[in-house]
């Protein structure tokens, strides 16, 4: 039924990726551009220092810092691999670890796949169309601070929306107190997550969709595909570049994850909605045990084990992105 | 006849499937906005009651007078304000000189260094923060408005960079030489040449930037101290841990720090678009 559509897709492919971000950018010869030789020195002077002394600097510090030990003054030791080693028996980094996977896992999945099927249903002329998109858009404009605020008055047990919904419609035994229970904290928190980034990245799905040639629908329709099937056999296949995008933001922007769970939760209960990312910062900035000594060392190291994990999905990106260039 | 009109129910059921996917969602994205807003405007006591509207009695913008007096919500917006400009005005002329230098000339190792930048956009905040604050600690810098601005300067300024150095590329060649057998100098030429014709990508980035900052937290609540010098994410936090029990404030402080982005966001309604999506598909 569908397989002249794919075709189709498969010989706009190439021109789609061409009109894809980044993807047809003229290059410009910059070889030709042999002119004022010393000249772009200059231009990217401030730019240079800026990100020397910013950015280069404090990674490799961090770096070092990794494999050291040190409170926060005096001197620092050297202690080679300790820090790592010692993350694997570290309870509370696992948990951070589990859930920072399991927070990325989740958001990337269930925020790209909303996103991609909010965007094709709004592609469709509506009445309102236009009111819906906004409203779905409109908490990407706001800090994961307010956000968190907002979210936190929600689940709140006494005087929340969510729960005197849920006792109004008689669901007494899951009105309960969402964040102060270590079995949902995180389910909570990810609802928040979502909430707030799925219209940014619907946007995104939603500009992409305009590229989409309009034949490829009409052919679908007069091969007798349905609403779903032109959704899977066109929309899908016809946004994988910007998907791959997305699901890379997505990782990432899930391996960062601090402001939602420092403002709802701090990573409580007892640790159980602990972050990698709030975890590293309670051991150097306090708040993990009061009066507790800093654990810069550690703590840097942990924030290199993000690097990593960010590197890891970078890379695995690429590759993929590689990969399909190939065949 | 049957085939039409059982296409045409179909069509209706699709249709109506539509419309109900799309309000849900909407509601579920907007309804706790109006439930801010609603709390924010009623009496505090009031804010725990079951009634969703406020009823006349409870009508009463004394939230956001005590938003502005005790919460200091007044000082956090100007705080705000001076970071958000500042940042943006150092990020345009740090980044659009940058990317002109990378995107426009040739000179030896311009790819190296090009490279390093780019490679450290996907490097999370909280890898730096430890050694940043350090770093900050011993310039002096830490607890003071200068510092936030540099540091939002210097870590925004490699995605800025590569944003610019895109658009800079794209430039015919020809027109800054044209400039230049004109006898312009090399700043003329970027400025009166080059600058205005990228400047929608400027705006843009302006755009971009503003959001950027006005939003960022875990900078900001690691970097300042003094309650006097809180801009108004770790402001809005702080009041969330000082007035736990008072709602009505608490929504009155939120809605006043999303003040400023909204009334833009009118504005500017396409360039905040084109703003957030570029950022997500250079990035």
């Amino acid at each position: 039924m569908s397989a002249p559509v794919q075709a189709a897709a498969g010989q706009l492919t190439p021109r789609r990726r061409a009109a894809g971000p980044g993807g047809g950018r003229p290059r410009a010869g910059v070889s030709g551009r042999a002119r004022g030789q010393g000249i772009g020195y200059y231009f990217i002077l401030p730019a240079v220092v800026l990100f020397l002394v910013f950015i280069g600097y404090p990674l490799v510090r961090s770096i070092y810092q990794s494999f050291t030990e040190w409170p926060g003054f005096g001197p620092s030791k050297y202690v080679g691999l300790q820090n790592f080693t010692a993350m694997f028996h570290d309870p509370v980094f696992i948990t951070a670890l589990v859930n920072t996977i399991e927070f990325t896992a989740v958001t990337t999945i269930v925020s790209t796949f909303v996103a991609m099927v909010l965007a094709a249903v709004l592609r469709a002329k509506w009445l309102f169309g236009t009111v819906f998109r906004v409203a779905i858009f409109v908490p990407a404009l706001l800090s994961l601070v307010v956000s968190g605020t907002v979210w936190g008055l929600i689940y709140e047990p006494n005087f929340g929306i969510l729960d005197s919904f849920l006792n109004a419609v008689g669901l007494h035994s899951i009105a309960i107190s969402w964040l102060s229970d270590s079995g949902t904290v995180l389910p909570a928190l990810i609802v928040v997550a979502i909430w707030q980034s799925v219209g940014f990245y619907m946007l995104i799905f939603y500009a992409a969709l305009h590229d989409i040639d309009p034949e490829l629908y009409e052919a679908a329709q007069l091969d007798g595909a349905s609403v779903v099937g032109q959704f899977r056999y066109v929309t899908v296949p016809m946004l994988r570049t910007v998907t791959s995008i997305i699901v890379t933001l997505n990782l990432i922007n899930g391996m960062k994850i601090f402001d939602i769970i420092y403002v709802m939760t701090g990573g409580g209960p007892d640790n159980a909605s602990q972050s990698l990312t709030t975890y590293l910062y309670s051991l150097a900035f306090g708040g993990q045990v009061a009066g507790a000594i800093p654990a810069i060392g550690y703590a840097t190291a942990i924030g290199v084990m993000v690097l990593l994990l960010a590197i890891i999905i970078v890379a695995a990106q690429l590759a993929i992105g590689a990969r399909r260039r190939l065949t | 006849m049957r085939g039409a009109s059982s296409m045409l129910a179909k069509h209706i059921a699709v249709r109506t499937l539509g419309y109900v996917v799309l309000t849900v969602t909407a509601v579920v994205c907007v309804f706790p906005l109006l439930w801010m807003v609603l709390t924010s405007l009623r009496t505090p006591d009031s804010a725990f009651g079951k009634s969703f509207i406020p009823t006349a009695a409870q009508w009463t913008i004394s939230a956001y007078a005590s938003a502005f007096t005790s919460a200091g919500m007044g000082r956090g917006l100007v705080n705000s304000l001076i970071v958000t400009a500042a940042t943006i005005v150092g990020v345009l002329i740090v980044a659009t000189l940058g990317g002109y230098g990378f995107g426009c000339f040739n000179f030896r190792g311009r790819r190296p260094i090009y490279i390093a930048i780019l490679s450290t956009l996907m490097v999370p905040g909280a890898v730096l923060i430890i050694p940043l604050f350090l770093e900050f600690k011993v310039f002096h810098l830490l607890d003071s408005l200068q510092g936030l601005i540099l540091v939002y300067i210097a870590t925004s300024v490699p995605f800025a960079v590569v944003l610019m150095r895109g658009f800079f590329e794209r430039v015919p060649e020809n027109l800054a030489d044209a400039a230049r057998i004109d006898g312009a100098s090399e700043l003329a030429v970027f400025f009166r040449v080059m600058l205005p014709l990228v400047q929608p990508a400027v705006l843009t980035l302006a755009v971009f930037q503003f959001l950027n900052s006005w939003n960022e937290f875990l900078l900001a609540e690691t970097f300042l101290r003094s309650p006097n010098l809180l801009t108004v994410q770790p402001r809005v936090y702080s009041i969330v841990g000082q007035y736990s029990t008072n709602w009505s404030l608490l929504c009155a402080a939120v809605v006043i720090s999303v003040i400023p982005v909204v009334v833009l966001y009118l504005i500017l309604q396409r360039r905040f678009v084109t703003g957030l999506t570029v950022g997500a598909l250079r990035g």
